[in-house]
This record gives C-alpha cells, sequence and structure tokens, in this order.
C-alpha cells in the first residue's frame, strides 16, 4: 500500500489559530512521511507541550505527548529500547531552549538517532505570549507588559555545540524546503536538529511572515556545503556556527551535516553484541509457563561472585 | 566459645575498610557462619572516619545489630577515641601502637559535638587525653584487653619481603584489622584464601600480598595474645549463601525479573545498583547471551524516569533508581506515568533528609511524601521490603505488579538496607513468577484507553498497532478529550485500579504480623525495621514479656482490613510505632486508614540503625509507662 500526505491525517480536528505556522510544519511532515512511506506503527511522534505540544495528535503515526521539555528524555528511553523506531520529538522553543534545555544540551552529546523539530514562534504561545528564550532582548511583542528584559540564545550554534550529528534551520511558511529537511534529518543516522522558524499570528506581532520572507535566504544557493569530510569537522562547525548567527538575513538550510560519529545505539551495541540481534522488546524474559528465564543453576552462574559454598571444618 | 559476636572496625573513608568488609564476610560464610555488617561513613571520598559494625553468628543468620561489641579494631586513634565507650566489659581493642601518643583534640576530622564530648569524658576520668592514658583507664575501669601491633612495622615487612614502595604498601592497611579479626576469632586461613580468592580473582599478587598481612596478624594474635574469642563451629546447615548488598541483591533480582532498560543519575545510596546492573549488561552465562540490558547515566533524574518510562512504552521492563533528593525531581513524571498508565518502577532508597540531609546515613522519612508525590490523584503502589531476600523478591513483585495493572510502582528502601552486607539463603528463583499484565500486538482501531475496562491492554510501541497517549485528559485512543463525562469516566478508570490491586493482590505480600494476640506490645514498622523489631520480640521474651511485631509492606494500596483485624485486638496503650523518622509516618497512615491509634512510638532519626539493645531498652520504657522514646545510639 502507497501512503499518501492524506494517510497520515488523524480525524482529530486541529485547533491552532488560523493562520498559525504549525500548519506549514504539519503539512510538511505529512508530505515528508509520505515521501518516506514511514511504517505509522514504526514511527513515533514524541511532544512536550505547548501549541506545538499537540502535533502528535493530528499525525496518524505513534503519538506520545509528554510533559513541559520532557520530550526528549522520553524519546531516549523509547529509541534505546526500541533502536529500531524512527523517533521524532516535537516541542516550542519554550519547550527545547528554556525548561528542556538540559535534555536538548543531552541528546547531543549521545548522537542517540533522534530528529528534534524545534516550532520556533519567539514565544510561550500556549500561555498567552510570554517572552521566549528565542526572543531578542529589548523586543516587546505583542502580549509583553515591557520589553522583553533577558538575551536570547541561537538554537542552531548550541545545537553545534552540543553534538548533534544534522543540524538545519527551516522556515514553517517554505513547506517544500521544510519537508526536505525533514526527510534530510530522518535519513541521517545520529541527534537531528530543525530549528523552524515559525510565525505566531496570535502573540507574535514581530517575526511575521512579512518579516521572514523578507530576511530568509537559502544557505545551499549561497554555496555552503554542509557535509563534514573526514578530519574537518572542527573547521566545518566553526563555519556552521558563524553562520548561525547571521542576523540581518537568515540562512536557512543544512548548517551541518557528520556522518562519521557513531551513534549510542551503535556505541552500546558493541558493548553488548545482542542488543540489535532481538530488539529488548522482543527478547524472551519468561517462559510458556510464566517462570524467569532464569532458574536456579543460571542464576548460580551469572550471580557466582556473590555466592559463597559453605565448607565446614570438622 | 562464642556463637554470636560483634565487632566494630574502623578507619579512614578510602582506607580499605569497605574491601576488608566484604573479605571478612566471605570468610565468615565460607565457614558456614551468618553475617549482618552494616557500614557507616561520611559524606567524604577520603579521610573521615567510617566504620564497618558487624554481628557474626554460629547459629541462624543474625538480623540485627547491636551494643556492646566484643571487639574494636581500630585503624587509626579517630576510631580508637569514637568508639572505646560501645566496647562491653572485658572486650577487645585492637590498635596501632605509633598512636599511642596521640591525643583525642589533635585529630582535626573529629566534630566539634564528639569532641566536646570526649572532653567532658576525658575530665570526668581524669586523663589527659592521649590513647596510652585511655588504655590505662580502660584497663583498670574496664578490663578491656588491648591488642597493641606496630602496622608501621607490618606494613614494612610487606613492603620488604615483595620490594614494594612504601606507599604501595601503606595499601594493604586494613589487611592489618582482617589479620587480628581472623586470629582473635580462630578462622581458618583456608577460608581467608578462598574469600581472597573470590574477591580479587585474577589479581594474584593483591591475594598474595593480603594473605601475607593477614596470616602475619593473625599468627601474631594468636600467639602472644590467644584466640581471645573463638567462634564456636558453625551449626547453620546451608550449603550455599548468598553474600551481598541490599543494592546488589536488587540489581540481581531486577535481572531475574527481566529487566532491560535502567536510567539512573548518580545519587548515594542508590548508584551502587545502577553500577552492579551495568557490570552484568550483556547478560551472559557461559558465554550465551540471555538479552541485553541498557544501563543509562542521564542527565538528570527527571531524564532517568522520563527514559525509564519511554522504555516502558516500547514494551521492556524498566526501572530507575534513586533517592530523596532524585526523587523530589521525578514527582511530575510519576503522576505523568500514572495519567498514561504507564508500567514503571522506581527503586528509592531513602537516605538522611530533608535537602541534602544526610547523604550516606539512613532514613525513613520519605514514606508520607511517596504517598502523595506529584498533583491529582492517580493510583499507584508504594511497597516496601524489610530485608535482603524480601527486597528481592519484592523487587520482581514491583516489576509485576506495574505492568499487570499498569502502574507506577515506588519500590521504597533505605540506605541501612541498601548498604549492608548480609548472608542470606539463595533465593528460591523456582518461586518467582513473571507477569507481564494483558498485552496486545495486533489490533484495527486500537484504543490504549479502553473503557470498558479498568485495566487497558497495553500494546509496545512499534508492534502492529499505533497508540496515542497525553498527560491531557484524553479519550480512549488517548487524543485530548475535555469532556466533562468523559472526564468522570476517565478518571474513575483509573482510580478503580487501586480497588482492584486492593482485592488482587494477596495480603502476605503487603503486611505480615508476627506474634499472637495476647501480647503485651505489638510493634508496628516497616522496611529495615524488621530485622530489629523480631530479634527484639526475642529477646524480650527471654525476660517473660510477649510482644509481637507487624510488618507493613505495601502502603499504597493500603491493606486497611489486614491492619485493622489485627491491631483491633490490641489497644492504643499496647501498639508502639518503630521507625526512623519524627512523625511515625507510618502510623499517622494506620490512623488514617484504619482509624486506630497506635499510642507509642519508638523513633531515631540519628541517621544510625536501631540496635537492638537500644530497641530492648526503649520497649521497656514505654512498659513503664513513656509514651515516646527517641532513640540516639552510635556514632
Ligand atoms: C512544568 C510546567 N510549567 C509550566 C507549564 C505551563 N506551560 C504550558 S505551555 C508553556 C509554554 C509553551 O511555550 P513553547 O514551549 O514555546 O510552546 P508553544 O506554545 O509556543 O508552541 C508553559 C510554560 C507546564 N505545562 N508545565
Ligand atoms: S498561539 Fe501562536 S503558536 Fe499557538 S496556535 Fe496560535 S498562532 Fe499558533
Ligand atoms: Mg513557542
Amino acid at each position: 500500500m502507497v501512503r499518501s500526505p492524506n494517510d497520515y491525517r488523524t480525524d482529530v480536528w486541529v485547533d491552532w489559530c488560523p493562520g498559525c505556522g504549525n500548519y506549514g510544519i504539519l503539512a510538511a511532515l505529512y508530505k515528508a512521511f509520505a515521501e518516506l512511506q514511514l511504517d505509522p506503527t514504526n514511527t513515533v511522534i514524541v511532544s512536550g507541550i505547548g501549541c506545538s505540544g499537540k502535533t502528535p495528535h493530528f499525525v496518524k503515526v505513534n503519538g506520545i505527548h509528554t510533559l513541559h521539555g520532557r520530550a526528549i528524555a522520553f524519546a531516549s528511553g523509547i529509541k534505546l529500547a526500541n533502536p529500531n523506531l524512527t523517533v521524532m520529538v516535537h516541542g516550542g522553543d519554550g519547550d527545547l531552549m528554556g525548561i528542556g534545555l538540559g535534555h536538548f544540551i543531552a541528546l547531543g552529546r549521545k548522537n542517540l538517532d533522534i530528529k528534534v523539530m524545534l516550532h520556533d514562534n519567539r514565544v510561550y504561545g500556549l500561555t498567552k505570549g510570554q517572552a521566549s528564550p528565542t526572543l531578542s532582548k529589548g523586543l516587546r511583542t505583542k502580549s509583553l507588559a515591557q520589553p522583553n528584559i533577558l538575551n536570547s540564545l541561537n538554537p542552531v550554534a548550541l545545537a553545534l555545540v552540543s553534538g548533534y550529528t544534522f543540524v538545519a534551520r527551516g522556515y514553517s511558511m517554505l513547506s517544500e524546503h521544510l519537508k526536505n529537511l525533514i526527510i534530510a534529518a530522518i535519513k541521517h543516522k545520529g541527534s537531528a536538529f530543525i530549528d523552524i522558524l515559525q510565525p505566531c499570528v496570535t502573540y507574535n506581532d514581530i517575526h511575521t511572515p512579512e518579516y521572514y520572507r523578507k530576511k530568509v535566504y537559502f544557505l545551499e544557493e549561497d554555496g555552503w556545503n554542509p557535509m563534514v569530510r573526514e578530519g574537518e569537522e572542527s573547521d566545518k562547525l566553526l563555519n556552521a556556527i558563524k553562520r548561525s548567527f547571521e542576523e540581518e538575513r537568515i540562512p536557512i538550510g543544512i548548517f551541518y551535516q557528520n556522518n562519521f560519529k557513531q551513534t549510542l545505539e551503535e556505541s552500546y551495541s558493541q558493548r553488548i553484541s545482542s542488543y540489535f540481534k532481538t530488539i529488548p522488546p522482543w527478547q524472551k524474559i519468561s517462559k510458556d509457563d510464566g517462570s524467569p528465564i532464569f532458574d536456579e543453576i543460571l542464576f548460580e552462574k551469572m550471580f557466582e561472585e556473590y555466592i559463597v559454598r559453605v565448607e565446614r571444618s570438622q | 566459645m562464642y556463637n554470636n559476636i560483634l565487632i566494630l572496625l574502623g578507619g579512614p573513608q578510602g582506607s580499605g575498610l569497605e574491601s576488608s568488609a566484604q573479605i571478612l564476610s566471605k570468610t565468615f560464610a565460607r565457614l558456614g557462619y551468618g553475617l549482618f555488617a552494616d557500614r557507616e561513613y561520611f559524606s567524604n571520598i577520603k579521610g573521615r572516619h567510617s566504620y564497618i559494625h558487624m554481628r557474626i553468628s554460629s547459629k541462624g543468620l543474625p538480623v540485627s545489630l547491636s551494643y556492646p561489641v566484643q571487639i574494636l579494631c581500630a585503624m587509626d586513634a579517630e576510631t580508637f577515641f569514637t568508639h572505646f565507650q560501645d566496647v562491653e566489659e572485658k572486650g577487645v581493642i585492637v590498635y596501632d601502637v605509633s598512636t599511642l601518643s596521640t591525643k583525642y583534640s589533635a585529630i582535626p576530622s573529629i566534630e566539634p559535638g564528639l569532641r566536646e564530648r570526649l572532653r567532658v569524658s576525658f575530665s570526668e576520668f581524669g586523663l589527659d587525653g592521649s590513647i596510652s592514658s585511655l588504655i590505662r583507664y580502660l584497663k583498670a575501669v574496664k578490663k578491656t584487653r588491648f591488642i597493641g601491633l606496630d602496622y608501621q612495622k607490618i606494613l614494612s615487612e610487606l613492603s620488604q619481603k615483595f620490594t614494594l614502595s612504601p606507599a604501595h604498601a601503606s595499601r594493604y592497611l586494613s589487611s592489618i584489622i582482617v589479620g587480628a579479626i581472623v586470629g582473635l576469632t580462630g578462622l581458618k586461613l583456608d577460608a581467608v584464601a578462598y574469600a581472597l580468592a573470590s574477591r580479587f580473582a585474577g589479581r594474584p599478587q593483591l591475594i598474595e600480598h593480603n594473605m601475607f598481612i593477614i596470616e602475619s596478624v593473625s599468627k601474631t594474635v594468636m600467639k602472644e595474645f590467644g584466640t581471645l574469642c573463638e567462634l564456636e563451629p558453625s551449626a547453620n546447615s546451608l550449603e550455599k549463601m548468598l553474600v551481598s548488598s541490599g543494592n546488589d541483591v536488587i540489581a540481581m533480582a531486577k535481572i531475574v525479573g527481566g529487566l532491560r532498560f535502567q536510567s539512573y543519575y548518580p545519587i548515594t545510596p542508590a548508584a551502587d545498583e545502577s553500577f552492579t546492573l551495568e557490570t552484568f549488561e550483556r547478560l551472559e552465562v557461559d558465554g550465551e547471551s540471555l538479552g541485553s540490558l541498557i544501563v543509562i547515566q542521564t542527565e538528570d533524574e527527571i531524564a532517568a524516569i522520563c527514559s525509564a518510562i519511554g522504555a516502558s512504552l516500547s514494551g521492556v521492563r524498566s526501572s530507575t533508581s534513586t533517592s530523596g533528593p532524585g526523587f523530589s525531581l521525578m514527582v511530575e513524571a510519576l503522576g505523568y506515568a500514572g495519567q498514561i498508565e504507564s508500567p514503571v518502577v522506581i527503586t528509592y532508597y531513602q537516605r538522611g533528609a530533608p535537602s541534602t540531609g544526610q547523604p550516606t546515613r539512613g532514613g525513613q522519612s520519605d514514606l508520607l511524601f511517596t504517598l502523595y508525590a506529584s498533583h491529582g490523584e492517580f493510583p499507584r503502589i508504594v511497597l516496601s521490603s524489610g530485608d535482603h531476600l524480601e527486597a528481592f523478591y519484592d523487587t520482581i513483585l514491583a516489576l509485576n505488579l506495574s505492568e499487570r495493572y499498569n502502574v507506577p510502582v515506588i519500590h521504597l528502601l533505605d540506605k541501612f538496607l541498601a548498604n549492608s552486607i548480609v548472608t542470606t539463603p539463595l533465593p528460591e528463583i523456582s518461586k518467582v513468577k513473571i507477569d507481564r499484565g494483558k498485552t496486545v500486538f495486533e489490533k484495527p482501531d486500537f484504543k490504549r484507553f479502553d473503557l470498558s475496562r479498568p485495566i487497558s491492554l497495553r500494546t509496545f510501541l512499534g508492534s502492529n498497532i499505533i497508540q496515542w497517549a497525553a498527560g491531557d485528559e484524553h479519550d480512549e485512543y488517548g487524543h485530548i478529550d475535555e469532556d466533562p463525562l468523559n472526564r468522570r469516566k476517565m478518571y474513575e478508570k483509573r482510580m478503580k485500579k487501586l480497588e482492584i490491586i486492593d482485592s488482587e493482590v494477596p495480603v502476605e505480600e503487603r503486611a505480615i504480623f508476627y506474634g499472637q494476640d495476647d501480647a503485651r506490645l505489638v510493634m508496628i514498622g516497616w522496611g529495615s525495621v524488621k530485622g530489629v523489631a523480631l530479634d527484639a520480640v526475642k529477646e524480650m521474651e527471654l525476660s517473660g514479656i510477649k510482644c509481637g511485631y507487624l510488618h507493613l509492606k505495601m502502603f499504597s494500596p493500603f491493606p486497611s482490613e489486614y491492619v485493622k483485624s489485627i491491631l483491633s485486638k490490641f489497644k492504643p496503650e499496647n501498639l508502639v510505632a518503630v521507625e526512623h523518622n519524627y512523625l511515625a509516618q507510618a502510623s499517622q497512615l494506620v490512623r488514617q486508614q484504619t482509624g486506630i491509634l497506635i499510642g507509642n512510638s519508638i523513633v531515631k532519626y540519628t541517621g544510625r540503625p536501631i540496635y537492638l539493645s537500644e530497641l530492648v531498652n526503649a520497649l521497656n520504657r514505654i512498659l513503664n509507662g513513656e509514651r515516646r522514646v527517641v532513640l540516639e545510639y552510635g556514632a
């Protein structure tokens, strides 16, 4: 059966504001999944809390809507327990860059094969428009009482220094381009990150589609090659970081892709040879009668170092 | 000859005491003796005073500790000063002759409180504060017998014999203590050799060096002082014994129980369990793999529990191990597991609290916290264990119940159990069952939260089913739904599980009464209180007072009917809560759940175990009309 983008839609009514940038992300997602013909039973979307956090309910693949900031942590357990799954995280800028920042950085260090999609609208959408960690200092979006007093952080640079092996930026209104980024991220082996610029039409009156339309340009058209060649890791990284700070014009596309780093799953399988052979969920832990696969003999063999055989003196 | 002996060995943290305890415990076990050893240490890596307090028995397997001890082995002067009062009349103290002139006031690591108590004692005794003055005093007043050894000389013999540098030789300091105990109790060197071989398998030099010291010290002690505390040959009939810490026994149980994922963030006294699990990650026996066990050190405890829940969604048995500070960070996700009806096991080793509290000391002050942690109402199981074997079976029970009922299970333990090394019979693996609950891997139109039954069918991510889950209130598929009537149904579906668990889990797994209806006093306790309470029952019986002990194990759902049926036979003044916390938390819960008032309490919150001697004393004080006794013995 060939799946069309529509086949990845659920019947759940999409309750984002009309005109919200999230629609573009969703459309790109359906198209990417269809193009890759992803098996819905083997695909999992894990999300945090926020407008962005609702994404899994709208997609007909496994969907785990978790806690604010914790999607990556849940996804890590999901992926490690079943390394055959395609695991994708969706979260907002408050979710992934604020409360859940520790997990975001930790995932880069792990290089575990999870794709992280940041719905970057520079505000806390679902709590009515407070400043998010990606809103620049001094800006006053619609529902702020005062201009933002905190400095912003740069998600792309952060992903790069954290160790993500695929780092890109997309724009939700350029759905076709975004779709291609998503496909590339899914095909990549290792931690992948896409910073998706997403207008929030309700609370962000600064970063509007109008604003982005004037500013974004395509990295690939600018002669940027994101692929790391062996031995050139740090040069590529430094240049990618530099480009991620361009502000006057905003580059989108793939900043960095490194295919030479071992993933966490691979590191485990190197240590534990049976890990990939039979993935953990399908390993037998009991016999048909409900007794464990261990019996007294196996127990004594495995835990020999804790067992003392008594030798009584006569 | 002794059939039961208490020994205390102490020295600076990081000087090999722990490895001495392991060697000694295996030596005793090899000869058939039962052993119970508690390890007391500071939150410190090197230098502060730590000690091991052990009971060895030739009849049965000891389950509690007591004071005074028969033997004190001091690796340094601080140990001598800290513990000389713990030694019985005519007891034995092993010490280093080079410390004779050391005064307590010159030891910087002694804390101000003890320093002041020593100052008062020394001025009372009219002593100058040195070891030698103390020895004279103890000889005269307590008839203490002293074994003075020249530790430096022993080490230089080692360094000469094996041409080791003095620094290298000094690493064997703690073996001197082992040798002294071997000599004093008359243990066979064959058994020591066995223990060394097992402890240092594949490292022949370590075995040789240790053996050299142990042999020469034990011979010197026997020759010059005699086998002062000779042990009777063991009358225990076990042919094999498990010698392990609580952390290790739980790790073993998790492996037998089919655990495939463990996440943790380092914390005392939980981390050793994860370390042990990781050493067994290949699950290999005779070169053949039984599966794979992923152990991951996460970035924090929030990630630890979230990833464990994630792994559980993927269909593996998963758990995380932590202590109070870590569990405090986990509570939001605990509620999430309750809400999405996901299995997950949290192995919770309590330590001294609140806040950082006493990181390396024990306590039981988190019971009420585990019962109410996280916002909202949701079903959870809180299960606690009283000793190593109970913990073994309960660990597997926790995994089973969690998957059978799709609920988070908190397995509540404490530092006392985690760090004590105990001899037990081998667990009976044939008694163990694995119950993974009802699962389904193929079903069109699957409803994860099917309202037609309180306990939903569970599936694995990656089976032939698509599933959704949300911490938001949800419909049967797992999609967000705020309809008031759906809300009521989902709410009730979840809460109903508590009743089902209550009716299905056998009461023997949830509370055990040791005693008879005509007991004068019934103690009510949980966790590590079990061993000392049972010994106190025996001890009181010797003086003609019948006591009983109600051991509480499951706190949620609470076995109210059973507890009521037992306790209602007694008057409040005959009931005594025995707990390691201030409020007597379990007794409050009993009151709340059964209406029964427990009229007396014996509590301890110094971070040290409850000792048999002080418990018996406290029970007598309760009999004499006191309502609350606060215990504080132990350095
Ligand atoms: C622990 C916790 N704190 C606060 C909240 C309230 N909350 C809900 S959504 C949200 C912010 C969402 O902002 P963002 O992550 O940027 O997502 P968006 O709605 O913009 O997509 C917050 C703070 C929560 N759900 N959990
Ligand atoms: S509040 Fe903003 S981000 Fe949320 S749905 Fe509306 S437009 Fe989209
Ligand atoms: Mg946002």
